[in-house]
């Protein structure tokens, strides 16, 4: 019965392919930059997207197209011109800086790039190079890896944490149930950015980026476990009055058992559609402390800190659209996210 | 009704004790103090830190230091901002007012706009009004409000408009619209059906009377939940869209409050927070039972 229908659930097919393609993007970051993401060039700061040519250098028509090199026309505007004088061609599989795929294969071949290495040859720009002169584009591409790993963890760790709370609540006496639900009522009604940044403070503001994966993660499952807990508890609740869990009581069933075998596989589906509420949650807190300067710190690039050089005017009004492409990037994943969610909740009826 | 203020009541204190608490134990135990920043400074002895420390009570215990605060805090007095060097209390109220503007006008705009639609689609029962709904549903509930206020700042810098509020408020406004608009549709989807609504048309009621009149009333209610709710959400967007958009808010005094270690700051704005939302679901629960009589019954028993 279930087969025909999950074929009809687009919403679901689409979300997950959505997030699929971000998460590959997110593996084979190092393949897809054409540059290393901290590789400054300085000549060239917050240029704009390199212009392609698919002529020659005779005029012909040439099926591999060439990058033109511009020349920094005006400093204090930042504005710049082009230089035919100058180009290179465009390669696929190109070589280009060393890195291990999968932290295994050492190799330095990427999936494009421009011949002729030479210090003066213009380089492969896809979104314009940032205020450092950074490739914005590989830096997007390595930006999702952090933003996309800690997120997912957080959200994970927050279910754990909410399901135990929540499952304990719903078996407990009622003076339990009340204490534990006023604390997580309380929780809840929070502002939780507000609260986040609150423990935030709490830990130094600069930090290595492991150790910002790790605290934002912990934070993140520490202040977000409350509506799971309270939707668990419910489910709960509602479950061990029927009559398959009064059965496996009477057969002898000890508590635990009871509820991790025979409660918890029959409210798994709607938890797991709260995950996927709480999922495009958590990305988004990574994004804005990212942006606040309290997240991913400089160098190191998250889809957050990237959007923190859209805030400067100046440069907004220079070239809009590319500071927004990681606004784009968190759009399609809480869109495709929030797809996952819409369709599982779908199937399930 | 005495019953549900006095149980809100404890509730309330409830929660401003445990979250303060919460908060102060977290701020007091990691990170140093504020007067950390000092250590590396040649000028300042090991014999003034410690001076410094005992002058402001920052060598007693955590405990203690969090009943001095909670007694200070009841009487008003917050301390002192280390950062904006003002009296914690009055700065965060004022900020807190001008959030607070914001933040009706947004849940205004949301709301007027929700309530719009869903009439709309439930009175003429257009199909493609369903499907226009439930675009509007996704696409506000998926587009953050970080990127939405970059596209707004955007727009007025193209635009060159100096005042901010309304911006604030539409970017504060849309991600609520899902919210509501959801809720607001199958409310009255819902209670369309039922017998009193047949009635209501018997009667020979006009189609807008029923539904403005009559469906409305008991699809308000979780309106009105969502809307206590929202004041939370609101007071945590207000943290990227008032620093994106350069007011002078609660978020934009949070993130100051961040970046430079404000500790007590950072207490009062948390005090002020929880005490806003409880607030406001209080009001929300009262406002519920005003608009519905079978409510005030199961209370009052």
């Amino acid at each position: 019965m279930s087969k025909p229908r999950r074929k009809q659930n687009w919403p679901l097919r689409t979300g997950i392919a959505i997030v699929a393609v971000l998460y590959i993007v997110a593996i084979f970051a190092d393949f897809l930059a054409p540059y290393e993401h901290r590789e400054q060039q300085r000549k060239t700061p917050s240029a704009p997207v390199s212009s392609l040519s698919f002529t020659d250098a005779q005029g012909n028509f040439s099926v591999r197209p060439r990058v033109i090199g511009y020349r920094l026309a005006d400093a204090l505007t930042q504005t710049y011109e082009r230089d035919e004088t100058r180009s290179a061609e465009v390669a696929f599989f190109a070589r280009g800086y060393t890195y291990q795929l999968f932290g295994i294969f050492e190799t330095n071949l990427h999936l494009v790039g421009t011949i002729g290495d030479g210090e003066d040859s213009p380089k492969l720009h896809l979104l314009g190079t940032d205020a450092l002169g950074r490739d914005r584009f590989s830096r997007l591409v390595r930006a999702t890896r952090f933003s996309l790993l800690v997120a997912p963890a957080g959200t994970i760790l927050a279910c754990l944490l909410g399901i135990t709370i929540g499952m304990i609540s719903g078996y407990s006496t009622r003076f339990v149930d009340s204490v534990l639900m006023g604390i997580t009522d309380a929780v809840l009604s929070l502002p939780s950015l507000i609260v986040i940044l609150a423990a935030r403070v709490a830990f130094p503001l600069e930090l290595p980026p492991f150790t910002a994966a790790v605290l934002l993660i912990g934070i993140f499952a520490l202040t977000g476990w409350s509506e799971m807990a309270r939707l668990a508890r419910g489910l709960v609740k509602e479950t061990l009055a029927m009559d398959y869990i009064l059965a496996a009581k009477a057969t002898g069933v000890k508590p635990l058992r009871t509820m991790t075998h025979h409660v918890l596989p029959n409210i798994a589906s709607p938890l797991l559609t709260q995950a996927m509420l709480i999922l495009p949650a958590f990305l988004l807190a990574e994004a804005a402390l990212s942006f606040l300067g309290v997240g991913l710190q400089e160098p190191e690039p998250s889809l957050g800190n990237m959007l923190s050089a859209a805030a400067d005017i100046a440069q907004l009004k220079l070239q809009p659209l590319l500071l927004l492409a990681p606004a784009l990037v968190i759009v399609a994943y809480v869109f495709g996210v929030r797809l996952i969610g819409n369709g599982l909740k779908k199937d399930d009826r | 009704m005495l019953r549900l203020l006095v149980r809100k009541l404890v509730q309330g204190v409830l929660l401003i004790l445990i979250s303060s608490a919460v908060t102060f134990a977290l701020l007091s135990n990691a990170g140093g103090d504020a007067l950390t920043a000092l250590q590396d400074n040649p000028q300042v002895s090991r014999q003034t830190l410690d001076e410094l420390r005992r002058v402001y009570g920052l060598d007693r215990p955590v405990f203690e230091r969090y009943v001095l605060w909670l007694g200070h805090a009841v009487r008003g007095d917050l301390g002192n901002s280390l950062y904006f060097r003002t009296p914690v209390a009055p700065l965060v109220a004022t900020r807190f007012g001008s959030t607070l503007l914001v933040s009706l006008a947004a849940i205004a705009v949301s709301l007027g706009l929700s309530a719009l639609l869903a009439f709309v689609a439930v009175r003429f029962r257009w199909r493609w009004m369903a499907a226009v709904n439930d675009v509007v549903v996704l696409f506000s509930a998926s587009t953050p409000r970080l990127v939405l206020s970059l596209v707004a700042l955007t727009i007025i810098v193209r635009l060159s408009v100096s005042d901010t509020f309304v911006t604030a408020a539409i970017v504060l406004a849309i991600p609520l619209v899902s919210l509501f608009l959801a809720q607001l549709v199958d409310g009255l989807d819902a209670s369309m059906k039922q017998d009193y609504i047949r009635l209501a048309r018997a009667k020979g009621l006009s189609e807008n009377v029923v539904i403005l009149r009559h469906a409305s009333r008991s699809a308000l209610n979780p309106v009105l939940t969502l809307v206590g709710l929202c004041l939370g959400a609101l007071l945590a967007g207000s943290v990227l869209v008032e620093t994106i958009l350069g007011r002078q808010g609660m978020g934009s005094l949070m993130v100051a409050a961040v970046r430079n270690r404000d500790i007590p700051l950072v207490m009062g704005i948390v005090l002020f927070a929880s005490a806003a939302v409880w607030l406001a679901n209080s009001l929300a629960e009262v406002m519920q039972i005003v608009n519905d009589k079978r409510l005030r019954d199961t209370e009052a028993k």
